[in-house]
């Protein structure tokens, strides 16, 4: 009996022995291809990512040969890029001690330049570096980590890459450190407004921007801001509203995920789990700089009645969509049309994915329409209200519940379209005919035949 | 001792100094007077009939422009003001343009205020100097003259496509390429530029790809069903061409990566999807009344 048991232990170990590196391998595999990230073998990158990623699509200029100096590159390039020059001129790297010159971030080679990433930034601004390094702990959604999210996207994969673009163009703010210090200036008076930020914190997901200067705060700031010395730290006291830097990279942190609870705004969360509880207690401090604390704690509590709210919206417009799924009346089905992103068509097992947790986030095309109805209430209107609920615009808030309402209403109208219509075929005992554009068209063929 | 000079010659040499200080100074500033522009204000013909002497090009660059051309014309007047007290310098400043071009919210406008260009000026513009020409990197960031009038051009549709941009015109885009190439380079490397334009062009076409998907699902539809049963898709289209189209064109122009996307492409799939809808609504429709009525006709 004793040695059977013995015997059995080798099984498991041995499929640990052989899975564990096989994984390994398979990871490795996966992300050796053109691409970056875990879909690499599944598309390749245009041009321009370069810019945007050069760690992993940056190759250097070969037109230019030769070994130059920091004062030579300067030298040339004041007639070639005078923009660039003015800039750096500006900049606190010319006026140090020892200057940093052009070729202390991108090489000396002209045939072996590259563009600088935060590693290179980092060489010098080690606490800034080691900070934003320290970001990736708090999983997504972070600065630190924008980029993986961006690459391991599936609708970023499955669609033809100059379409993409602009997603790279903002999450290059895990690669690159100009996406909020832009060059050549490099300034940190710059980062400190919010100014610095809605280039990518604005549009329909996060109008960050439009709810922050709807609240107090921002009024205050849009009125007063240009008269106020940026050059101060982000600590109590040196400014008498917050911007979007004073509270997500207080004194300078430049962890904005630090204290995030409701994070992106896309799945209910527990704001009471006793993690939440220490970055809840991180919010009221940080309030605490200008208010009460009991009135900080008041403001972050009725942020959760908010997203309560605006969850039983959500989960309702959820039970309608999967009600339509149980009983096969959303149309077209899955396998009607195009399949979902980085999936194979003649996959076994094809289901219409709602919500969060089966990729809906990945699925706004190629679907049905009161699918869409359903991202546009979800992605839209309830992050919307969320913002504005955090930032304090109420307007923003009524806006967004508003249009939830009726969103609900508008999916459950067009449900009972659905309904009855499948009802009706099955009465005289026909099937929905699914019409062949749905999987052809100009753009649907371009689409699928370009990754 | 030679090379040493006493206090006398020293004394003669500051004299010497501040003789030829004044003589300058009266010299470049009668010249100045001479080449100063007359004070009072003017009319727009009076600015032209002036400035045409001076500087036909530039009348004749603004006369070949859209703000000469449509209406309501912006003359010198609308931008310069009537008087040539800080002609140039008002002229040059966005506020100048926003007012006639649909104010902050517009999408032409919006697009590039949220751009790094137009956030980075919108902080640092009360800090520049106004009075410095619109090239050479003069200004940080490119304001809408920096790149719509480089260098003083008055021809701002020089770097403007055709409104309707399902039609493409290979040569006017050649021509605009080049001049916004010229202005981009004061600042952006040449090979970062090319790739920024390719990736631009291809983006668009992909947009187009996805209105004339569209336009070409209205077509056959229209064979079948009446203009009133597709006015819901027929809306739709004309949403993605005269908005969303548009907006991406907007984002790739301006750098908004808002205008690329979610104005943008994202807004084309959902308009594409809901047209797509609306169709097979009414094929379904057609279907289940059709059998209904072989039904009952049996």
């Amino acid at each position: 009996m004793k040695t059977k048991k013995v015997r059995y232990i080798w099984i498991p170990i041995i499929v640990i022995l052989i899975a564990v590196p096989a994984g390994f391998y398979y990871v490795n595999w996966s992300e050796s291809g053109a691409g970056a990230g875990l879909y690499s073998r599944d598309w390749s990158p245009a041009a321009i990512f370069a810019y945007w990623d050069p760690d992993d699509f940056y190759k250097s200029v070969k037109t230019m040969t030769g070994v130059y100096k920091g004062k030579q590159c300067v030298s040339c390039h004041e007639a070639i890029t005078p923009g660039i020059v003015k800039d750096w001129r500006k900049s606190r790297h010319s006026k140090a001690k020892k200057v940093v010159y052009c070729s202390d971030c991108h090489g000396h080679d002209h045939q072996n330049l590259h563009l600088p990433t935060p590693k290179i930034c980092g060489g010098c601004h080690t606490t800034e570096h080691a900070d934003f390094e320290g970001e990736k702990r708090f999983g997504f959604p972070s600065h630190a980590l924008a980029m993986d999210r961006a690459l391991d996207a599936k609708h970023f994969v499955d669609k033809p890459k100059a379409e993409v673009t602009a997603c790279l163009q903002c999450h290059s703010v895990a690669t690159k450190c100009d996406s909020c210090h832009t060059r050549h200036l490099f300034s940190v008076a710059e980062a400190r407004r919010p100014e610095g930020c809605i280039t990518c914190h604005s549009g329909p997901p996060h109008p960050d921007d439009e709810t922050y200067f709807g609240s107090k705060h921002g009024q205050i700031y849009l009125a007063e801001g240009d008269s106020w010395d940026w050059s101060k730290p982000l600590r109590k006291g040196n400014y008498k509203v917050p911007t979007c830097a004073y509270c997500h990279m207080n004194r300078s942190k430049h962890q904005v995920a630090e204290k995030s609870i409701w994070k992106f705004g896309l799945k209910q969360v527990n704001p009471l789990t006793s993690g939440n509880e220490v970055k809840r207690e991180k919010w009221v401090k940080l309030c605490s700089d200008c208010h009460k604390p009991d009135w900080a704690r008041q403001q972050l509590t009725k942020m959760d009645t908010e997203r309560k709210h605006a969850w039983k919206k959500l989960y309702a417009a959820e039970s309608v969509l999967k009600d339509l799924r149980r009983k096969g009346q959303l149309f077209p089905s899955a396998k009607q049309r195009p399949p979902y992103p980085t999936d194979s068509e003649d996959a076994f097992f094809q289901i219409e994915r709602i919500g969060f947790f089966e990729g809906q986030a990945s699925a706004f095309y190629n679907i049905s329409p009161i699918e869409r109805d359903y991202f546009n209430m979800w992605y839209f209107d309830n992050l919307g209200a969320y913002k504005g609920a955090a930032h304090g615009d109420a307007v923003f808030v009524r806006k967004g519940h508003a249009a939830m309402d009726s969103d609900l209403e508008n999916i459950r109208r067009n449900a009972n379209v659905l309904r009855t219509l499948s009802e009706a075929e099955k009465k005289v005992g026909i099937k929905p005919k699914a019409d062949a554009f749905w999987k052809h068209g100009e753009y649907t063929d371009y689409n699928r035949e370009h990754n | 001792m030679l090379g040493s000079v006493t206090k006398g010659e020293r004394r003669g040499t500051r004299n010497l100094r501040i003789v030829f200080g004044w003589l300058l100074f009266f010299v470049t500033s009668s010249v100045a007077v001479a080449g100063m522009p007359p004070a009072g204000s003017f009319d727009n013909a009076a600015c032209i009939s002036c400035h045409e002497q001076q500087d036909s090009a530039l009348v004749k660059a603004w006369q070949i422009s859209a703000h000469a051309k449509d209406k309501p014309v912006a003359n010198c007047i609308s931008c310069h003001g009537n008087s040539h007290n800080r002609a140039a310098s008002k002229a040059r400043r966005d506020k100048t343009c926003i007012n006639c071009h649909g104010g902050y919210k517009s999408p032409v406008v919006h697009s590039y205020a949220y751009s790094k260009h137009g956030l980075i000026l919108r902080i640092e513009k009360n800090k520049w100097d106004w009075t410095q020409p619109l090239a050479h990197a003069n200004y940080r960031t490119p304001g809408c003259a920096y790149c719509h009038m480089h260098a003083g051009g008055h021809n701002v549709s020089a770097m403007i496509r055709d409104p309707d941009l399902l039609k493409e015109n290979g040569k006017q885009i050649k021509s605009i390429k080049d001049a916004t190439r010229q202005v981009c380079q004061d600042c952006h490397a040449p090979r970062y530029i090319s790739r920024l334009f390719d990736n631009g062009e291809k983006m668009l076409e992909i947009a187009r790809m996805k209105v004339r998907e569209a336009r070409d699902l209205l077509l056959q539809a229209k064979k079948q069903y009446t203009a009133k049963e597709l006015e819901p898709a027929e809306k739709r289209y004309q949403e993605m061409q005269s908005v969303y189209l548009k907006n991406v064109y907007l984002g790739i122009a301006h750098q908004s990566p808002d205008y690329q996307w979610w104005y943008g492409q994202p807004a084309l799939d959902g308009d594409l999807l809901r047209i797509k809808g609306a169709i097979n609504e009414l094929g379904r429709i057609k279907n289940v009344n059709l059998s209904q009525q072989a039904q009952c006709a049996r």
